[in-house]
């Protein structure tokens, strides 16, 4: 059994006077133990509120959430809030965006480290700063003693993620979950990073929730993929098939839409036309349709239902792209000598 | 004769304290001495970290910021040393394409207000059945409803602002446009749309670019010519597919390689070269070549002494090393611990 | 082919958008404002107030300065009559209607505030808006200025805004003008760091510097775009300024520096003449407090409302 079983997972922010938002609108996955698995997708597709809700950061207030996150078989969303507060930080932990603004910036980095200690794992006193700085030392913070007194705006970008990164493993948490880790930072940091996560997850056994708009990033990292839109998961399948094989016009359209290093100059890209603005609601078909080449009548028939392929693959569209039109995609180039890569997406669909 | 040409730029903005009295304590070398050529019609992409500069050089040669020392002569004329009206003058030529779709344009205007300014502090097309024509002409090229003139900016979506402002560059006719990080806020779907609209515009009307991007994907997309900045400074530049198929400069090198490929069968088979340590202060940089705190093939002598002088290697290729030669023949090895290999976990 | 038509419409409608847009930034402010139940609250307060200041004379039940001979109704000494009859909130120690004089008392309070409040915008905004042209205009010159202009400006922030008002007080004398001038003044300094500050930041935004590079001059920069966008927090000051101003001047009158005499009763000067009643007659402190606090409480809510609605961190 995985470790975390995601089911159905709707978030619907509901205020007085204005219409409510579904933000998460039926989202399901599940991580086993040492295994990582992306969220990708683009701004506003519910990929921060998803990872909220699994932790039980969301308000009470004017938030409703549906469905089931079966954590080891007990249900995070029903359980009662201290002891998803125990869980928070022994069990699972979270890694933020913002490291600057997930830091307490009037405490030492040390002192928030040896809290963690304190409270999950009952260290005080010295063995907690040795193993603080321990903690330290193996997210690759130099010379770890001495930040320990630093606080968090002595620290550059890459350091504070690291920082964040040992106090949420600090109790060796089953789940860790990333939301975005790197986006902040450079790109030489950011694979430094990377490669820490990777190790992390390859030494504890960790399960990892990779959240990221960045398709290359979940290239190199994870195991299964779940490709978000407006709330959904609209494909989901393991890291090779879903390159090698898109079947979801939006995964498509997003294959075909970035940049890549070593496709050879003067290629144009195949972007998505218009944006997320141009959707339309679940409930009257595929929000994607207004912006999908491969629309058919059927997108409009309310919301497509996902379809599981014995290869695992699972998508949620009427008229999913074929292995034949995304051959073009899957014919991929080697660093460092570049190749031709055709991203051809389709050409067929009726615009 | 290339259009813009940049010759040994600095800017360097002054540290001040003081209660009453500023006082100047030190200097942040923002850009130290950059020489750059871009050609007619061509584009030369800046790249590099946060901090390193890209944003302040290109603010530089625009006159947004005061200029320490060097030239940034624009066709024959010395923009660094201009002043006053003729500096404003010449303005309507050379353009600003900014990150932030939405800082960049006033809230309170309207669409029409925002595209007619440029025109009339430049007293062009005086006739304003013409000018409204000029505007029209200028949404449709960039792919924006007509509707549009007459709203505002928060109505409308990221991609969209963006295009508005890039109108707004491309309705004074300029023959420059420099686009500093153009795409980085944008959905990954839209930035292929205003990448595509750049590259369109460029063949239609033969604008020069100057494009400026931290992403090295973007940038070698749309580039004739790279350069790759490290701290206000220059270490390598080149045509863009010689710069990715033979990367002189160690810091280029890692950079490169720390670019995430959408694809797992490159993802997996590649080489990293990862950095030790973070981007130094640009208040105070190293002494010697300014990588040489981070750099894997660092040697013994000259990197922490002595600055190394951006020089030719090839055609149009240019490396700011000291062991560039070495290197190449592999006779300086990395460090040991900075190329992790390609991963072999394999979960299929 | 219909059918089809009718998805190609059905399409259509479902991504028409609803509101077809042309709305400026105000308007927009505006809209959230009304949604908001707390500036409703506030706004319904404070037009309540400027009515009954408005209406006061045909409002008031009797005259503020006719006294009932106490000795006719008092029983035992020191007793001032509570609500009965005729006299709803009671009388004061001198026998005159209690609502009365609350009504009538408004006037003056809107009056001081008003003016004060106008006084310490206008002379404020101009001296910030010239320090903040100043700077955005001309250079090295510009910061010269900017800098001895608001050196003054920090000592007089540095001064305790009713330290000030008693020192203006003791050189005009006693009276209304001297009130709203000497809270009016307070406010200047703080109006004008406000501006100052707000268009500094506006110009080094991104707009300002894409309006440079288009070549406009630095003139209509600063009034076209600058300026402009510096007036929110000018604005939302001005509006939570009228809460501060209100009370100052009842701190001033209550301290007899306002000279409010019978016939323009004045709520600081109800709250002093109620001192002497305080262990027997509490209610003769509490009416005026409490419309006092109300009145200041409907501008806050407002001026916060305004604050949330113009912010643009929060613009969608
Ligand atoms: N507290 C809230 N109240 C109302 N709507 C909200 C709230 N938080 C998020 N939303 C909405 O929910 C949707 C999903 O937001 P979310 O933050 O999960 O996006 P995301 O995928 O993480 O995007 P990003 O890449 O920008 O972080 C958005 O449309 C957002 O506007
Ligand atoms: N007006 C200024 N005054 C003082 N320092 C400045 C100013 N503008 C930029 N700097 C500093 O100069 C350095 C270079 O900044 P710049 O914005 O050019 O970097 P960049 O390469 O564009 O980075 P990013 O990718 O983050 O935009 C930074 O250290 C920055 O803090
Ligand atoms: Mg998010
Ligand atoms: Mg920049």
């Amino acid at each position: 059994m995985a470790l975390l079983e995601v089911e159905d997972l709707a978030v619907t922010f509901q205020r007085k006077g204005t219409a409510p938002v579904h933000a998460v609108d039926g989202v399901s996955f599940t991580v086993a133990e040492g295994q990582v698995v992306g969220l990708v997708g683009e701004s506003g597709c519910g990929k921060s509120v998803t990872s909220l809700a699994l932790m039980g950061l969301l308000a009470k207030r004017g938030v409703k959430v549906g469905g089931k996150a079966l954590f080891d078989g007990n249900d995070l969303l029903t359980m009662p809030g201290s002891t998803l507060r125990d869980m928070r930080g022994s069990e699972m932990a979270m890694i933020f965006q913002d490291p600057l603004s997930s830091l307490n910036p009037v405490i030492p980095i040390g002192l928030q480290v040896t809290e963690v200690l304190k409270r999950h794992r009952g260290m005080k006193g010295e063995p907690a700063e040795k193993e603080a700085a321990d903690l330290l030392d193996r997210v690759g913070i130099p010379d770890p003693r001495r930040r320990l007194k630093e606080y968090p705006h002595q620290l550059s970008g890459g350091m504070r993620q690291r920082a964040l990164i040992a106090m949420a493993v600090a109790c060796r948490p089953r789940l860790l979950i990333a939301d975005e880790p790197t986006t902040a930072l450079d790109v030489t940091i950011q694979a430094q990073i990377l490669e820490l996560l990777k190790e992390l997850v390859a030494q504890q056994g960790t399960a990892l929730i990779m959240i990221t708009h960045d398709l290359g990033v979940v290239a190199g990292l994870c195991d299964e993929i779940n490709v978000m839109y407006a709330g959904r998961v609209v494909e989901g399948a393991a890291r090779r098939p879903l390159f090698a094989s898109p079947t979801h016009p939006y995964s498509v359209g997003l294959l075909g839409s970035i940049p890549r290093l070593d496709a050879p100059r003067g290629e144009k890209l195949k972007p998505i036309p218009g944006s997320v603005r141009d959707n339309i609601a679940w409930a009257d078909g595929c929000a994607f349709a207004p912006r999908c080449a491969h629309r058919t009548d059927e997108c409009l028939d309310g919301p497509p239902a996902l379809v599981q392929t014995y290869t695992g693959h699972a998508y949620r569209c009427v008229n999913p792209v074929t292995g034949d039109e995304v051959e073009a995609v899957t014919a991929a180039a080697t660093l460092p000598a570049p190749s031709i890569v055709d991203a051809t997406t389709d050409s067929d669909g009726e615009a | 004769m290339s259009l813009l040409s940049v010759r040994d730029l600095k800017v360097h903005f002054p540290i001040k304290r003081g209660v009453l009295f500023d006082r100047t304590i030190g200097h942040v070398y923002a850009v130290d001495g950059v020489s750059l050529d871009v050609e007619r019609g061509g584009t030369y992409g800046l790249v590099g970290e946060s901090g390193c500069g890209k944003s302040t050089l290109g603010r530089a040669v625009l006159r947004l910021v005061d200029v320490t020392s060097g030239s940034v002569e624009f066709d024959g004329k010395d923009l660094a040393t201009l002043k006053g009206e003729p500096l404003r003058k010449e303005r309507s030529r050379l353009q600003m394409v900014f990150q932030d779709p939405m800082s960049s344009l006033d809230p309170r205007q309207n669409v029409e207000s925002i595209l007619s300014e440029g025109l009339a502090a430049h007293g062009m097309i005086g006739d304003r059945k013409a000018r409204r024509a000029h505007i029209q002409q200028t949404l449709d090229a960039v792919g924006l409803p007509r509707g549009a003139l007459s709203r505002y900016p928060h109505e409308f979506s990221g991609g969209q602002r963006q295009r508005i402002g890039i109108a707004r560059a491309l309705v004074l006719k300029p023959d420059v446009i420099i686009a500093d990080e153009p795409v980085s806020a944008l959905d990954v779907s839209v930035q292929a749309q205003v990448i595509n609209l750049l590259e369109e515009l460029q063949n239609d009307l033969g604008l020069t670019y100057l494009v400026i991007a931290h992403d090295l994907a973007v940038v070698r997309h749309i580039s004739d010519t790279i350069g790759v900045m490290y701290l206000g400074g220059i270490v390598e530049e080149a045509p863009s597919d010689v710069l990715y198929v033979s990367p002189r400069h160690p810091y280029t090198k890692a950079l490169m390689s720390a670019v995430p490929v959408p694809d797992p069968e490159v993802e997996d088979s590649r080489e990293r070269v990862l950095l030790k340590g973070d981007l130094p202060s640009p208040a105070n940089p190293p002494t010697g070549c300014r990588f040489h705190t981070r750099c894997p093939w660092r040697q013994e002598t000259r990197c922490d002494t002595e600055r190394p002088e951006l020089t030719l290697v090839g055609d149009g290729h240019k490396v700011a090393c000291h062991w560039a030669a070495e290197i190449e023949a592999g006779e300086i090895q990395p460090k040991s611990d900075a190329v992790v290999g390609a991963t072999t976990a394999e979960v299929a | 082919m219909s059918a089809k038509t009718d998805r190609i419409d059905r399409l259509a409608e479902l991504t028409a958008r609803k509101d077809e847009g042309g709305h400026g930034l105000w308007y927009e402010a505006f809209r959230r404002l009304r949604r908001n139940p707390l500036a409703m609250t506030g706004a319904v307060i404070i037009l309540l107030f400027v009515l009954i200041a408005i209406l006061a004379p045909w409002l008031a039940p009797h005259d503020p300065a006719a006294q009932t001979w106490l000795g006719e109704i008092r029983g035992a000494e020191g007793f001032i009559p509570g609500p009965r009859s005729g006299n709803w909130l009671g009388v004061d120690g001198l026998g005159r209607d209690e609502l009365s004089r609350l009504i009538i008392g408004s006037r003056q309070s809107l009056l001081v505030g008003v003016v004060a409040t106008l006084l310490g915008f206008t002379a404020g905004a101009i001296l910030g808006g010239l320090s903040g042209a100043f700077l955005g205009m001309f250079g090295k010159a510009g910061r010269w200025v900017d800098s001895i202009l608001m050196r003054f400006n920090d000592m007089a922030l540095a001064v305790p805004s009713l330290l000030l008002a008693i020192s203006v007080a003791t050189i005009l004398g006693q009276g209304l003008v001297t009130v709203m001038i000497a809270v009016g003044v307070t406010q200047i300094p703080v109006f004008a760091r406000l501006l100052r500050g707000s268009m500094l930041a506006q110009s080094h935004s991104d707009y300002v510097l894409a309006s440079t590079a288009l070549g406009v001059r630095k003139r209509r920069i600063v009034l076209n775009h600058i300026l402009p966008n510096s007036m929110s927090p000018v604005l939302v000051q001005a509006t939570l300024s009228l809460a501060t101003a209100i009370i100052e001047a009842a701190g001033l009158s209550f301290l007899g520096l306002g000279g409010a005499n019978a016939a323009n009763p004045e709520w600081g000067v109800m709250l002093a003449d109620s001192q002497q009643y305080l262990a027997t007659n509490l209610r003769l402190a509490v009416y005026p407090a409490v419309a006092i606090i109300i009145t200041a409480l409907g501008f806050t809510l407002l001026g916060e409302a305004m604050r949330e609605a113009l912010d643009p961190k929060l613009r969608k």
